[in-house]
């Protein structure tokens, strides 16, 4: 048997090659990106310069690692945006009565709680998760607004510098902020990829009624994913807050289109089944290195969105292209 | 009858895919006013020279012929434009519209208001509608959306629509799959009118008796190639089915009959089912067998209390009917697989809590139980990390009865487990069915097939219209023709 496979190695090394590039592509994609970058400014490759680019993809790096899940279960999550500044402006406000890790909890939790209440309308009223989570991104959005009465929340002497500190201080030279993502990341990855829950995922994901027939409780596993897409969200929220020193109520829009595209340019597939965890991340940086760059180049900024937006729209053509 | 040209004629028509050699120097021709049968098994190349005379396909070599003038069409619209129509299986209708705007479908005809802005010419458009539609003799109103139509108006409002683009060629494939034999009645008085009216008929069916009643003539597929033709009467029933398989049928696997059945595995008010058993459930498509295993399965939700290993129980979902030993094999195995999901990965998705550890899944453990089943039930390749869309359709249905092996169960529910799958899977699957049943098994097995039904099961329910109508022992009128006196009413 192990013969046999070596001989299939050998006849289909040009193909097996040529597969390993386009599953590659997004890797493949950054890297030039990366190169080209390096060409056109010197400075891409300053110090200053990766470290913005890191905590700039930190946040983001979150929110899209709730998003894979719950785009390899087949389904879409628009209120992530709205939770992100929900979550913010809360975990400001009890921080300010109650201290740091009440804060921070609430923060988290309330996430967790907006993701619940997405995957119970999705699953239990079986409404189509574009229109569910449309709905709850623009409830959100308003709820966030009344609580604050949408003003920025910074109480009157800011912030507790220690949390302050986590968007500023360093371990061994590598920002918290960016140290951070990294282990939500190895752990997010661990689940997806190696345990049976992310094997229910993908099963849920790739063909719901064949998950069901095999006993997969799949409105628990699809519901579930919307809990982890929206207490990440949470968890983006609580570090933006850090970052900006304050709970701001117009915090994280247009977060969900970014955390979408980014989870579409690592290739995961919007109908679900299909998608890798690191991928999604690499997607995050594409887009951020992409901006980035456009910078440092001194492309204006509208110019930059609609770049952004062409990329995308390749990416995504390139790999119909690729399935057919 | 027939006059001297053919309407379309192909021929040497050759077709490859990939290293398949789907048609191999095929000739076939139509004569107007004639019904030619086209048939052979799964795999035989039939569909391929259809969707090649729809224009789906192009031919890699051969002559197609229209009115005796050579024409080479890429499209299912220049299919349309030289008046060949293909009417498929699945029904191309658009269930929120009326049967006239189905029937009229991109023909729909326009007006001029004020002679400048173009609209909907309704009036014309039902007068048309009702006057196709009455050709066939429906009795419906062309105002009823077709949601609420059955399957047979439905295949007769895309046969409408076919004469509203004077089709001259009309393929239908399989037009007699889901109906009853009313209906098939009722399908052939319309093939008789349109035969009169000089349409020539590809009718293509693997139902035998079906194609002797009907057809002028028959061209026999196998393997791509043509292997027979004869007019009518000219070949019988079995001649028929040696050249199609190449063999005798009596060849086909006899499994029942002698083994002893043991204690009760699974009680119903309309079934019993015991260790080492294999009972069939008989009926055409949406005679209610498909439903009657999801209900066992605990699919529906409807809490219907069976009795399993002689305690009683309902099952509200598919876990809790896995769990005490039932696995199901859906009818299409798009519902039983997950395409993307590697082998590995679809044999152990019921059985995951089992190869769990603290931390992750017990890859070892997994490897082993994988490879042994794959080696038991011999799915080809043996490469567990395969994504189960990249295997063949036999090799595929293998892949669920590892599943379900692996996790022990002692009940397997099958629905068409060989339905589309070639004759040397087929005969492994039987023969998987028959051994599960020798190890103690009990199977519960749905098929609309009725000589695979009976020579693979201990006894038949026949049902229709969602009710049990027989019940066949082997010691009683154990016949292909009591069973079909059964459905077919």
């Amino acid at each position: 048997m192990a013969g046999a496979r070596a001989m299939n190695d050998r006849a289909g090394n040009g193909s097996r090659l040529g597969e390993f590039l386009w599953n590659q592509m997004p890797v493949i994609a950054l890297i030039v990106l990366c190169i080209i970058a390096t060409i056109l400014s010197t400075r891409f490759v300053s110090p200053i310069n990766i470290n913005n680019v890191l905590i700039q993809g930190a946040v983001m790096t979150v929110i899209a690692i709730g998003m894979t899940y719950v785009i390899v279960c087949g389904g879409f999550d628009l209120s992530v945006g709205s939770v992100v500044a929900l979550s913010g402006c809360i975990t400001a406000m009890v921080m300010l009565e109650y201290g740091i890790i009440p804060g921070v909890i609430a923060g988290v939790a309330v996430g967790a709680a907006v993701g619940l209440l997405n995957g119970l309308i999705v699953t239990k009223l079986d409404v189509n998760p574009f229109i569910a989570t449309l709905g709850t991104m623009v409830m959100f959005r308003g709820a966030t607004f009344l609580i604050t009465g949408g003003r920025p929340i910074v109480g009157d002497e800011g912030l507790p510098i220690p949390f302050l500190d986590f968007a500023t201080e360093r371990l061994l030279g590598i920002p918290y902020l960016v140290l951070f993502p990294i282990v939500v990341f190895v752990i997010f990855h661990w689940v997806l990829h190696r345990t049976a829950y992310g094997i229910r995922v993908f099963a849920t994901g790739g063909n719901t009624e064949a998950a069901f027939l095999a006993g997969i409780n799949v409105g628990k596993v699809r519901t579930s994913t919307y809990v982890w897409c929206g207490a990440l969200a949470g968890v983006g929220g609580v570090m933006l807050c850090a970052r900006l020193q304050s709970g701001q109520p117009t915090a994280g829009s247009f977060y969900e289109l970014t955390a979408i595209a980014a989870v579409v340019l690592g290739g995961a597939s919007l109908f679900g089944g299909e998608g890798k965890l690191y991928k999604s991340v690499v997607g995050v940086f594409i887009m951020v290195v992409l901006a980035n760059a456009l910078n440092l180049a001194n492309v204006h900024s509208y110019w930059q969105q609609v770049a952004v937006g062409v990329v995308i729209v390749a990416a995504a053509a390139a790999d119909r292209l690729r399935h057919r | 009858m027939t006059v001297a040209a053919p309407l379309a004629s192909a021929s040497g028509i050759s077709k490859r895919f990939l290293a398949t050699q789907a048609l191999d120097d095929v000739s076939f021709d139509i004569y107007a006013g004639e019904v030619h049968a086209l048939i052979g098994e799964n795999g035989a190349g039939k569909s391929t020279l259809m969707k090649i005379l729809g224009g789906i396909y192009q031919a890699d070599g051969g002559k197609l012929r229209i009115d005796s003038v050579d024409v080479s069409y890429a499209t299912p619209a220049a299919a349309l434009l030289s008046g060949i129509v293909v009417i498929p299986q699945e029904m191309r209708v658009v269930p929120a519209q009326t049967v006239a705007e189905n029937v009229l479908l991109g023909q729909v005809p326009v007006r001029r208001r004020w002679g400048v802005l173009p609209e909907i010419d309704w009036s014309a458009l039902r007068a048309r509608a009702a006057e196709l539609v009455g050709r066939l003799n429906l009795d419906v109103d062309v105002e009823t959306p077709v949601r609420r139509l059955g399957y047979a108006e439905r295949q007769l409002v895309m046969i409408a629509r076919a004469l509203g683009r004077s089709a001259r060629i009309l393929v239908l494939d399989e037009p007699t799959a889901a109906l009853e034999a009313r209906e098939v009645d009722r399908l052939f008085d319309v093939i008789h009118s349109l035969k009169r009216d000089g349409v020539g008929i590809v009718y293509v069916s693997h139902r035998l008796d079906e194609v002797e009643r009907i057809a002028d003539r028959v061209t026999v597929l196998r393997d791509g190639r043509k292997v027979g033709q004869g007019i009518r009467g000219a070949l019988s029933q079995s001649d028929m089915i040696h050249l199609m398989t190449g063999r005798d049928l009596e060849e086909t696997l006899h499994h029942g009959g002698k083994r002893v059945s043991g204690a009760p595995l699974l009680d119903d008010d309309d079934l019993n089912l015991k260790s080492g058993e294999i009972v069939g459930l008989a009926g055409l498509l949406g005679s209610g067998t498909t439903e009657m295993l999801r209900r066992l399965y605990g699919a529906n939700k409807d809490n219907h209390p069976i009795k399993v290993a002689g305690e009683r129980i309902s099952f509200r979902s598919p876990a809790e009917a896995i769990a005490r030993g039932l696995g199901v094999v859906p009818g299409e195995r798009g519902l039983g697989l997950i395409m993307g999901l590697t082998v590995r990965e679809n044999i152990i998705l019921p059985n995951l809590d089992r190869l769990k550890t603290a931390w992750g899944l017990d890859r070892k453990a997994i490897d082993i139980l994988v490879d042994d089943l794959m080696e038991t039930v011999d799915i080809r390749p043996r490469d567990p990390g395969k994504p189960v869309r990249e295997l063949s359709g036999g090799n595929q249905q293998k892949v669920i009865f590892a599943r379900w092996l692996a996790g022990h169960a002692k009940i397997l529910l099958l629905d068409e487990p060989t339905h589309g799958i070639d004759v040397g899977a087929k005969a492994q699957v039987h023969k998987l069915m028959g051994k599960f049943a020798a190890d103690g098994g009990g199977i519960v097995f749905a098929s609309s097939e009725m000589v695979e039904v009976l020579s693979v099961s201990d006894s038949v329910i026949a049902m229709r219209a969602g009710n049990v109508v027989a019940r066949l022992t082997r010691d009683g009128d154990y016949t292909e023709r009591a069973l079909r006196e059964a459905l077919g009413g």
